[in-house]
């Protein structure tokens, strides 16, 4: 909690309540940068991964496009469109989550997306193989790009917690624990001054007692 | 059901009416020229080479390329539907029986588009008036809501046997099994139509037949690409053909892989119209399936030749006439997605 040094009142009791304090954020800044460190490694592996993905998403889409347009071409715009139509089943995509160093970050799934061309719902001696050529090359793509999103949802949500964990140990490293030395400085000063005033004032109470004697 | 005897047809009318009509045909040196062109262009000159009517037609509601795929195949159903109407006796039956294809075409794009929920003038615009039912009995289908009572009325309407068809889409309920039966039924009738005793129409067999061994080899093919192979792929298999038959068939699906079957389709008679893409070191089955449709094209030209009084030159102007439009399309969508010339040269059936 941020506090001005002369905020507190200066004794024995908040001295010890400090140096605990300093003691536990010390420990909790360390934590921090380790966790930081950490969550910059895990982000450098995500990133190298999402990379590759994004190159795999880049290459299924030029393959899926040339396909589909080759089909479209050969076989006609009526005759893809038709088979788009008589498909069955819908890829399901379900959502769930997993924990990197404490963080949360999604899992992405998907089902019904590659289908054998007996299931897919078209009849298989009229399907041409441009169709079935262009629609293996989507579902791939579809593929990719399912366990892209993963990725890519990994990468921004690790940056994300990178920030906020940059920012908690900055904020430990140059406020939060400076302030508390300081004012862990004050509380000693001000009792040391306190034991000065105090050996002081019993000074000149003997004193005044010897002159009275 | 289709008679298989009947009056001996108007084959000399016919086949000099179709031979006039194939000399208009589009040349390798029209798409040559079309491979320089932009859309626009290509539907002007498809205009002036007969496309007219149809691109004049349909271009209140269409436009670009979608306007000349469209008109293109209105144009082709115009034509064959004229030479149905042309023809008589036992040339009819044949030619309506060869064109019933796209009566089950029609079926799969109601089936489909319905299921999907498109509106009726969306499903109406896909179809290719072409075969048997008119605009009329396909409207009919189109109004009617559950898949029942299409395949019924269709199985009625077409002769069929409407409770095996029913039976065919309740086992999955799925369209799929319908339409690789449609597809079954469809050569089944058709080489039941045809008298094999009859000179003429023993050309027709075989060229039929050999449609149903180019079928049946890019099923095979196709199936093994997805793993499929072996015991699975016989419910896929036309019986009829004329190079493949069931054992043929069995044993070339029987290998796992392409790599596997290579040696058996090595022997088939017409391996040398494939050899090259077969051969090549990217193989792809779609390049396979364009060599098998140019062989295709090429037999039924052969056989036109043989027997110039048969119903193959008429079933041949037909194929010339499909694949025109299907390389008009090819060109058209081709340049207009940005493919190669080069690309799109080897697309092309000529």
């Amino acid at each position: 909690m941020p506090m001005s040094a002369h905020d507190v009142t200066p004794n024995r009791s908040v001295l010890l309540d400090l140096k605990k304090k300093i003691k536990l954020t010390q420990s909790g800044y360390k934590i921090m940068k380790m966790k930081r460190d950490g969550l910059i490694i895990e982000f450098f592996e995500v990133l190298e991964k999402a990379r590759k993905m994004r190159e795999g998403v880049s290459a299924d889409y030029d393959v899926a496009m040339e396909k589909i347009t080759v089909a479209r071409a050969v076989v006609g715009e009526i005759a893809v469109k038709s088979a788009a139509y008589a498909l069955k089943q819908e890829p399901q995509v379900k959502l769930g989550s997993k924990s990197i160093m404490g963080m949360m970050v999604p899992r992405v799934e998907a089902d019904n997306i590659h289908a054998k061309m007996p299931d897919k719902g078209y009849g298989v001696i009229s399907t041409s193989a441009f169709i079935e050529g262009a629609a293996i090359a989507f579902e791939n793509l579809l593929d990719t790009i399912v366990r892209a999103a993963e990725v890519e949802t990994t990468m921004k949500k690790l940056l994300d917690e990178i920030e906020k964990t940059k920012r908690r140990v900055n904020a430990l490293e140059f406020k939060i624990i400076p302030e508390l030395k300081e004012a862990e400085r004050f509380v000693k000063f001000s009792l040391e001054e306190m034991d000065r005033e105090n050996v002081t004032r019993l000074k000149h109470l003997k004193k005044k007692g010897d002159v009275e004697e | 059901m289709i008679g298989r005897r009947g009056t001996e047809g108007n084959y000399a009318y016919a086949v000099a009416r179709v031979k006039a009509k194939k000399s208009k045909l589009l040349k390798v040196e029209d798409f040559d020229k079309m491979l320089n062109m932009s859309t626009a262009e290509i539907s002007r000159y498809i205009s002036e080479a007969g496309y007219n009517k149809e691109m004049t037609d349909l271009a209140a509601t269409l436009s670009g390329i979608d306007l000349l795929e469209y008109a293109t195949n209105a144009n082709m159903a115009k034509a064959f539907r004229s030479i149905l109407l042309a023809s008589q006796g036992n040339l009819r039956t044949l030619v309506q029986s060869y064109l019933e294809k796209w009566d089950f075409w029609n079926l799969k794009v109601i089936l489909r588009g319905k299921s999907y929920g498109l509106a009726a003038e969306y499903i109406r615009q896909d179809l290719v008036i072409a075969g048997k039912l008119d605009a009329e009995a396909l409207d009919k289908l189109i109004s009617i809501d559950s898949t029942e009572d299409i395949l019924t009325n269709f199985a009625k309407m077409m002769g069929m046997n409407g409770q095996e068809l029913l039976d065919v889409y309740k086992s999955k309920n799925s369209f799929g099994p319908v339409e690789d039966y449609c597809d079954i039924q469809h050569y089944r009738r058709l080489l039941k139509s045809i008298n094999p005793n009859d000179r003429p129409s023993q050309n027709f067999q075989k060229y039929v037949r050999t449609e149903i061994d180019v079928r049946n080899l890019e099923t095979i093919l196709k199936l093994k690409v997805v793993g499929v192979y072996g015991e699975a792929v016989a419910p896929y298999l036309i019986p009829g053909g004329r190079y493949i038959d069931k054992k043929t068939a069995m044993q070339l699906a029987g290998a796992e892989t392409i790599e596997g079957a290579s040696s058996d389709i090595a022997q088939l008679e017409f391996y040398e119209a494939i050899k090259d893409v077969f051969e090549a070191e990217d193989m792809k089955v779609r390049d396979v399936v364009l060599a098998m449709k140019k062989y295709e094209m090429a037999q039924a030209n052969k056989l036109s030749h043989q027997y110039p009084l048969s119903a193959v030159p008429v079933i041949d102007y037909m194929i010339h006439k499909e694949i025109e439009v299907s390389n008009i399309r090819t060109v058209a969508r081709g340049i207009e997605s940005g493919l190669s010339k080069e690309k799109v040269k080897d697309l092309l059936v000529i």
